[in-house]
């Protein structure tokens, strides 16, 4: 299983969501991208939840947010 | 993938553009306004062309873009659904725009006649906004402080036009309402409980966001939204109780946690590892840096009761907060939203990434950072013509030039919205 890990924290919007989608592109069955950022991006989870994507979602101490995406079996 | 890609049914482009593109044009009135009364408009808070004034900008500037920001920032930040988006900003932007005329008129001119006229219009428009965007805030399953913020400040507007209108029904019908008393705590529900609770609650997640900061720290969040409400709901104890005392020790604090706000917003720029000097970086800064100057006038305003004497007083605080404070942060936030917008609307239209512009290609960088250089020097013009009248007219011009300037930018970057969404679709 492969981890594409993509840091948005010090990225201006769209470029982190720009990059997941590109990734997402690629990503094969059973990999994941992991996803940094100091905020929720609701507009990439309306897009992940209509095209077949599961995520999941933990707060660092320091208020990163990581995001784990993996594509949804079938 | 993006081809088929499909996004959630965030509301039209047209929604929030439509109060957006408005917005500026009421500022650049306000500053034609100064123009035409000249050196005795700013010479107490109760003059016609100061309510009036003040009016053009809390409500035709900064509740416009308020309101259309809200319609989009719901679904994109708190992952919320307003209802019939575009029937209810089709409605609800003319009445608040023709409300707002009739009441500043009314204010300017002294008829009563307008006044009542524009309160039936307020209750209904902002009675509706608040309805349906009340409703996508409790339907949301988000959770965090930006939600809990933004429910308390659709809250706020709702007291703010309720006294608002009490207000305007008294001075039409000679109502014996404690006018002073009313209008204080009218003024402190719109500054404090609308538009300070819903920017600090939009900056807790679009300064880190969009000025890559570090997050506000947790206990600030937490705490400073309540600690507001309650200083407000104490505020507006001063109508059952002598406020002699009660007021100073009800300001104190409040000021307090505005500075708060204020240092912990700078403190997150100053520390933060990339550096973007960028026009919305440079307009937030104004806006703390005129909170803090807001936050110390306010002290002394208490502290020194004879130089509190002066009316002109009032008026500089009114500057600082309406134009230094929420003009600046409304206006940086607008250059980061409008950009981003185009670029998501173009997205929606099923592109390759590669086919949609840059968000630096929807505004020019230069024409932003003009129009901030403006927006300041009108700033400084009018917190000085507070002292020295003479400077009012120029005052008023440099802020109807910079108001202008910013419209201007807006419908540029829809005219350029509209050029890529064009080429994209002769493309595909």
């Amino acid at each position: 299983m492969t981890t594409t890990v993509i840091d948005g924290r010090e990225l201006q919007p769209p470029e982190p969501m720009e990059r997941t989608l590109e990734a997402l592109d690629t990503l094969a069955e059973g990999d994941d991208v992991l996803l940094l950022l100091y905020c929720q991006p609701h507009p990439l989870f309306s897009i992940l939840k209509k095209n077949g994507y599961a995520w999941g979602e933990e707060v660092r101490a320091d208020g990163t947010r990581e995001i784990r995406i993996h594509k949804l079996p079938g | 993938m993006h081809a088929s890609l499909s996004f959630d049914q965030a509301p039209p482009i047209s929604v929030p553009y439509r109060f957006f593109l408005v917005a500026p044009w009421f500022g650049a009135t306000a500053g034609i306004l100064l123009v035409w009364a000249g050196a005795d408009a700013l010479g107490s808070r109760w003059t016609p062309e100061a309510l009036a004034l003040t009016h053009l900008i809390a409500l035709g500037f900064m509740l416009q873009a308020m309101c259309g920001a809200l319609f989009q920032f719901i679904p994109v930040a708190v992952g919320g659904n307003v209802w019939r988006p575009r029937l209810v900003a089709n409605t609800v932007q003319p009445l608040l725009l023709l409300a707002t005329l009739l009441l500043v008129a009314g204010l300017l001119f002294g008829r009563p006649v307008l006044l009542s006229a524009a309160v039936p219009l307020f209750l209904l428009a902002i009675g509706g906004f608040v309805t349906v965007v009340a409703l996508a805030l409790w339907q949301t399953p988000a959770t965090g402080m930006t939600l809990w913020a933004m429910r308390m400040a659709i809250a706020g507007l709702a007291i703010t036009v309720l006294l608002g209108s009490l207000l305007a029904e008294a001075l039409a019908h000679g109502f014996a309402v404690p006018i002073v008393d009313l209008t204080n705590v009218h003024l402190g529900w719109g500054l404090g409980g609308w538009a300070l609770m819903l920017l600090a609650g939009v900056s807790y997640h679009v300064v880190p966001m969009f000025q890559l900061t570090r997050p506000y720290p947790s206990w600030f969040t937490r705490s400073f939204g309540l600690l507001l409400l309650g200083f407000l709901l104490a505020w507006s104890s001063r109508l059952l109780l002598d406020d002699a005392l009660w007021s100073p020790l009800i300001a104190y604090p409040l000021l307090l946690i505005l500075s708060a706000y204020a240092g912990t917003t700078l403190w997150l720029q100053y520390t933060r590892r990339r550096k973007i000097h960028d026009a919305t970086s440079l307009y937030f800064r104004v806006a703390m840096l005129s909170m803090l100057a807001f936050a110390v006038s306010g002290t002394v305003y208490f502290l020194r009761p004879e130089l509190g004497a002066d009316p002109r007083f009032v008026v500089w605080l009114g500057v600082l907060a309406l134009v230094g404070v929420f003009v600046s942060a409304i206006t940086g936030m607008m250059y980061k939203i409008v950009p981003f917008l185009n670029w998501l609307h173009l997205q929606r239209l099923g592109a390759p990434i590669s086919a949609v512009p840059n968000m630096k290609k929807m505004i020019p960088a230069d024409a932003m950072t003009g129009q901030l250089r403006l927006h300041v020097l009108a700033v400084l013009m009018l917190l000085t013509a507070v002292w020295q009248p003479g400077l009012i007219r120029p005052a008023g011009l440099a802020l109807a030039a910079s108001f202008a300037w910013l419209g201007c930018n807006l419908a540029g970057a829809v005219r350029r919205y509209q050029g890529f969404r064009d080429q994209i679709r002769a493309a595909a």
